[in-house]
């Protein structure tokens, strides 16, 4: 049944819960510090 | 009869594998060509506006080409279908846009304090970070043996290299007094650059289009530049300086839509090849960059034969490090890897496996709809061509000496790159 797919948490928490999704934040969030430091 | 039958569909899958990462490379390369010449309008603007305002007018071109094309190619109700099967990618790609747009300023701050020379070979080594995120989070490179990895990481590590070599030989200005600043930016945006491409091949691995992941991606980097520009230049001056750039509006813009055809090819290797050999190939743009420099605005002119030395023992090592990578596709068991990853993605965020196995070999599942285009297609290509053609009516020609010939020359080869990677793409994909 390769089309079955058994019932999932909601899109965010699926996002919010995605290790993948908190390395681009991580990285944003320190982009943005270097920022103001480099201004 | 059985066995026949699965090696002629092993056969056939293996043959399609080929091609799209023939396909890849060829995107890449393209991706480079296109890139590069995206330099050549903005090299026309030559009075001082801000480079936050360059950015910004040039980014306000790449949405108006991230919208229009799009829409002519395939339409928006395929980027609405996109989205409905995958919602979650609208928010990976204004992640995305918001990393490239923070990159992009670091890399006024890393030109003005450390010169091109030292900071463009920087950030260059995204294409490092993206073989590292590539093979720890999407499987790249994965049952690849020491070949490959050698042909991969030795072929971005001698494009390293060579840019390093184009970067110096193309440098005008001394290097500054705040030199640790200017590498910590060019570093920063090295790594910003090199960890956006988590969201692409995020995107491509669970089935979405690139033509649809990239109309949200324009959203994070528009409103990241956006607010970039007024937190460091204020509302009043940063609207006074857009006022006073009536004039070369149009060469900015067009800079931004070229950028986007040559981000668009970067999307489709990103896809077919991954972006451990994406992005390098991608990164060739400098030396598109630097050949219309050199040849049509004379950059180099005058300089010592040491300087052209430079810049043929760079472009031969970068050459060298694109044949390395081109010669290092993915072997049939990396595939597999591949699909492990985009199988483990599709579960995560509830995406039918026909659409994920289908579109990883740019086909349309059997439940979508063939792509078509309506009156809101035409109507968003028919406001961009308006927004462009005012922008061009009113633009001033710039009073600087061209070299034609190697002008049409190098337009001609982008054009042609053009022509067969979209006809490329389009036989074997449909755009998918």
């Amino acid at each position: 049944m390769p089309n079955e797919i058994a019932p999932r948490q909601s899109t965010l928490a699926s996002i919010l819960t995605d290790i993948h999704f908190w390395v681009p934040v991580a990285v944003l969030i320190g982009g943005l510090v270097l920022l103001t430091f480099l201004s | 009869m059985q066995s026949t039958l699965t090696l002629d569909s092993a056969a056939q899958q293996a043959s399609r594998a080929r091609k799209l990462q023939l396909l890849g490379i060829l995107s890449g390369f393209t991706a480079g060509a296109w890139l590069g010449a995206a330099e050549a309008p903005t090299k026309l603007v030559t009075f001082g506006l801000s480079p936050m305002v360059i950015s910004l007018i040039m980014v306000v071109g790449v949405f108006l080409a991230r919208w229009s094309v799009p829409a002519l190619i395939l339409g928006t109700s395929s980027v609405r279908a996109d989205v409905r099967r995958a919602p979650h990618l609208i928010i990976w790609a204004l992640l995305a846009g918001c990393l490239w747009a923070v990159a992009n300023t670091m890399t006024i701050f890393a030109i003005r304090d450390i010169g091109l020379s030292i900071a463009f070979p920087l950030w260059n080594s995204n294409s490092l970070l993206g073989i590292l995120w590539g093979f720890l989070f999407f499987n790249e490179l994965r049952q690849a043996g020491w070949r490959r990895w050698l042909g991969v990481l030795g072929g971005a590590l001698v494009m390293c290299v060579g840019a390093a070599l184009l970067a110096i030989a193309s440098s005008t200005q001394a290097t500054a007094a705040h030199s640790l600043r200017g590498v910590w930016a060019a570093l920063g945006a090295g790594v910003l650059w090199g960890t956006m491409y988590i969201p692409y091949r995020k995107a491509y691995l669970t089935g979405m289009n690139p033509l649809s992941f990239v109309t949200f991606f324009t959203f994070g980097e528009l409103g990241m530049m956006s607010a970039l520009a007024v937190s460091y230049l204020g509302v009043a001056p940063l609207l006074r300086e857009l006022q006073s750039a009536r004039d070369v509006l149009f060469w900015l813009t067009l800079g931004g839509f070229i950028w986007v055809i040559g981000d668009l090819f970067q999307q489709y290797a990103a896809k077919y090849v991954g972006i451990s050999r994406g992005i390098p190939l991608s990164n060739t743009n400098q030396f598109w960059g630097l050949l219309w420099g050199m040849l049509v605005f004379g950059e180099l002119h005058g300089r010592g034969h040491s300087i052209y030395a430079q810049v043929i023992g760079g472009s031969l090592l970068m050459m060298a490090g694109v044949a390395a990578i081109s010669f290092s596709s993915a072997t049939s068991s990396e595939q597999r890897c591949w699909k492990q990853a985009a199988h483990r993605e599709g579960q995560r965020y509830n995406i039918e496996s026909d659409f994920v196995d289908a579109r990883m070999v740019g086909r349309q599942s059997a439940s979508e709809a063939k792509p078509s285009r309506t009156a809101i297609d035409w109507l968003l290509v028919a406001a961009a061509t308006t927004i462009f053609a005012y922008f061009a009516a009113t633009a001033r020609l710039p009073q600087i000496q061209l070299n034609w010939s190697p002008a049409l020359l190098l337009s001609a080869a982008t054009l042609t790159l053009l022509v067969i990677c979209g006809v490329t793409l389009h036989r074997t994909t449909r755009f998918h």
